[in-house]
């Protein structure tokens, strides 16, 4: 894997802020929200175009090369502005697993280019929770049984599905309007939705089985779940500088609140922890990009996204009570943060969940040496 | 003479490392209270010898002549193993001080002294009422002939019981127009009738800080370093090093290192509750070490460093503190214990941790005062 410039990496950063803010930053995600459509497909070429969903896929599978650090700066602008498009999943689940698995495949090719929208659908549901096992069938032809947690199902033309094949384990690609589907959506706390997808005899193809397929999931959650980190590390960041903004503006006994030493004694903690969460993000993506082992990725993965998710729940936190009752209100954008953070935190693991994982895996790299 | 700057960064880490290891006195690793300097004498004479005593000074006074990069890598391999900094005012404070402001003859009389710990130092700094608020110190020093005559008191003055000279910021002007002005480095030998130290019992039960009172003692016109009125902004000049340094990792690694150990011996990694709260301080470590490299990393490309470091220092005194105080948890009933508690043929000194870990919120500025200062220069409130 090449080492990617510092320089490439702020080139990259200021043309995805540049499109984005273009594209009406905070306000877009606001007027997407409360509008028909989960996403904007125009937004979604324009980023497609600017190379935004080929920067972690080999060049070998037609990608830049450029590795998670690189997918990291976009993740973190795209959190910055929470854009709705399922840029993460995308480039971290539907791409990471293609570029893995089948690197030839023209969806690979069309995913990349922004041409088609593809859903993954790789969790099942039990009665406590997230289900251990898979019991979605894949029978050579046809696919039956229940998935869970799928991020964009609504705007996909392809879904790619892990289920229990005559072989093991199998991702199998179901087309969109294929017959035998039906969706349930749960609305989340950002507007967008998770779904719930069940398939009776639905046909489908199968792209990969066996053991590879594991690893690659593995490998490919592991670089979402860091690249969400990314992800929160942005969202963060702008609600530490919308809140900064507003103690600066905002009088009370004449004096902006900001000059209140218990304010700004709070304002030092949120930038404390953004300040840590950042660079902990970035050096383990950095990690991630040179990592031996796949545990190694997982363990470096659970540290990024238990970090970004402590950081971005006290922080978004803390800019509503610094706020004051206006941050109560849907009026202020700072409440679109603190609502897509609650959903970035739970997608993938929480931070507790991430702990536990991170000493898990730790343990186990000791106990292996 | 080796040029230190000119080798790899990774084989100056090995290095020293490697001298460490051979030569620094297993008695004297990690040692939870601060040593006089008869305790440590046998290592600062083997430090001599190698000409190590001063890292961070130039080859020209004796020193290694390190840059920041290496620098840092000397005190982090210090840290790591346990090595004592012993009584190191005059190497990190009085050195430097003369170096940047002393007169040629400042240099050529104390400079060689303190390389060979002949006169040891101590820091007169804070008083009673300047603390947090340190440029109200009120202790005078008045011309007298070719003397000063110095009138006051000192306080938290670390081993001044075990040193020979103290270097003091005093007001020698009481009628400047900002506190801040009016106030001078001066350098005074502490054996002399006018000086009179206490020490201070600590929580800990040591003694390492003392009060310094001085009633008419003198020191020549000579020790006064730098301009008159001036030590203000000298002494802020001092600072800029010891800013990333008081933020370093290592107090905190080599804490969790305990920790780990201890909560293996004690079975408390069966424990749930205890798992997830060695993993939060465990990646408050990890990723404060993040943070800290990218600091380091601006000083290895030759940039100053803003106020911004202060956030280091802030996070990892914290999460030192509660390092320790999970420490005591896992100890159960042996929590209020002295002493060292046995898991396996190790002792570990569960309170010593503790205490050690409090104070580091208090000095280098306290931590309110960090907070104030990260408000005003980094956010712009």
């Amino acid at each position: 894997m090449t080492i990617v410039q510092d320089e490439d990496l702020r080139l990259l950063r200021d043309s995805v802020r540049t499109l984005l803010d273009r594209a009406g930053g905070l306000g877009r995600a606001r007027r997407l929200r409360d509008g028909d459509e989960p996403w904007d497909a125009g937004i979604w070429k324009e980023l497609a175009g600017a190379g935004v969903l080929a920067v972690a896929a080999p060049e070998e599978a037609g990608g830049l090369g450029m590795g998670l650090v690189a997918a990291g700066v976009v993740a973190e602008e795209v959190g910055h502005v929470i854009a709705p498009e399922p840029v993460v999943p995308t480039i971290g689940l539907a791409i990471g697993l293609l570029h893995r698995l089948c690197p030839q495949d023209a969806t690979l090719e069309a995913a990349i280019a922004g041409d088609i929208m593809l859903a993954v659908a790789w969790q099942e549901r039990s009665a406590t929770g997230l289900s251990d096992v898979i019991e979605c069938r894949f029978d050579g032809t046809t696919l039956t049984g229940s998935k869970d947690w799928v991020v964009g199902a609504d705007g996909a033309g392809q879904m790619l599905v892990v289920s229990e094949g005559v072989h093991g384990p199998a991702l199998v690609r179901v087309a969109a309007d294929a017959s035998g589907i039906s969706t349930q959506a749960r609305k989340q706390s950002d507007g967008s939705a998770l779904w719930g997808l069940s398939f009776a005899t639905t046909p489908a193809e199968v792209l990969a089985e066996g053991t590879q397929l594991t690893d690659a999931l593995a490998n490919a959650v592991a670089d979402t779940t860091a690249l969400a980190a990314a992800e929160l590390v942005g969202l963060s960041g702008a609600a530490l500088a919308l809140t900064l903004d507003y103690i600066k503006t905002r009088k009370q006994f004449d004096k902006p609140i900001g000059s209140f030493q218990v304010i700004q004694h709070r304002a030092v903690d949120m930038n404390v922890m953004q300040e840590v969460a950042q660079a902990a993000v970035r050096e383990a993506l950095a990690a991630m990009d040179q990592a031996g082992s796949a545990l190694e990725r997982v363990r470096q993965a659970s540290r990024a996204k238990a970090r970004a998710c402590t950081a971005a729940q006290k922080i978004t936190r803390e800019a509503i009570q610094l706020h004051g009752a206006v941050g109560y209100t849907d009026e202020f954008d700072v409440g679109l943060l603190l609502n897509r953070a609650l959903v970035l935190s739970a997608w993938l693991g929480d931070a507790a969940f991430h702990r536990r994982r991170w000493l898990d895996a730790k343990e186990t790299e000791v106990a292996v040496q | 003479m080796t040029d230190w700057n000119a080798i790899s960064d990774e084989d100056f880490r090995r290095e020293v490392r490697a001298f460490f290891e051979a030569e620094y006195p297993e008695e004297l690793r990690h040692l939870p209270h601060r040593p006089r300097f008869a305790e440590i004498e046998h290592w600062h004479v083997k430090l001599y010898a190698k000409g190590w005593v001063a890292p961070a000074w130039p080859t020209e006074f004796g020193g290694m002549g390190l840059g920041a990069a290496k620098l840092l890598i000397f005190y982090e391999e210090q840290q790591r193993y346990g090595v004592n900094r012993g009584r190191d005012m005059g190497i990190q404070m009085v050195g430097p001080l003369i170096i940047k402001f002393g007169t040629q003859a400042q240099k050529d009389y104390w400079l060689p002294r303190i390389l060979t710990c002949e006169d040891i130092w101590c820091q007169g700094y804070s008083e009673p009422g300047a603390g947090s608020d340190l440029a109200n110190l009120r202790t005078s020093a008045v011309i007298d002939g070719d003397d000063f005559l110095i009138n006051g008191q000192k306080i938290w003055t670390t081993m001044a019981h075990d040193a020979t000279h103290i270097f003091m910021l005093v007001r020698t002007d009481p009628n400047a127009p900002k506190k801040q002005q009016g106030i001078s480095f001066v350098l005074a030998s502490m054996d002399q009738p006018g000086v009179d130290v206490r020490t201070i019992t600590t929580l800990a039960g040591e003694t390492e800080f003392c009060e310094v009172f001085f009633d008419d003692a003198r020191t020549p016109r000579a020790n006064l370093v730098g301009e008159i009125n001036k030590g203000w902004s000298m002494a802020k000049a001092l600072l800029s090093f010891e800013r990333i340094f008081i933020g370093s990792p290592g107090l905190a690694q080599n804490a969790l290192g305990q920790l780990e150990t201890f909560a293996r011996g004690r079975a408390a990694f069966d424990d749930p509750v205890f798992r997830d709260r060695y993993a939060e301080v465990a990646l408050d470590v990890e990723d404060h070490a993040a943070l800290y490299s990218r600091f380091a990393d601006q000083l290895k490309r030759g940039e100053t460093l803003g106020a911004d470091v202060s956030m280091l220092k802030i996070w990892v005194t914290e999460t030192y503190q509660r390092i320790s105080e999970l420490m005591i948890e896992v100890a159960g009933p042996d929590g209020g214990s002295i002493g060292p508690l046995q898991v396996g043929n190790i002792g570990v000194d569960v309170l010593a941790s503790f205490y050690k870990a409090r104070p580091t919120t208090i000095y280098g500025g306290s931590n309110e005062i960090q907070r104030n200062i990260l408000s005003k220069a980094v956010l712009g409130l």
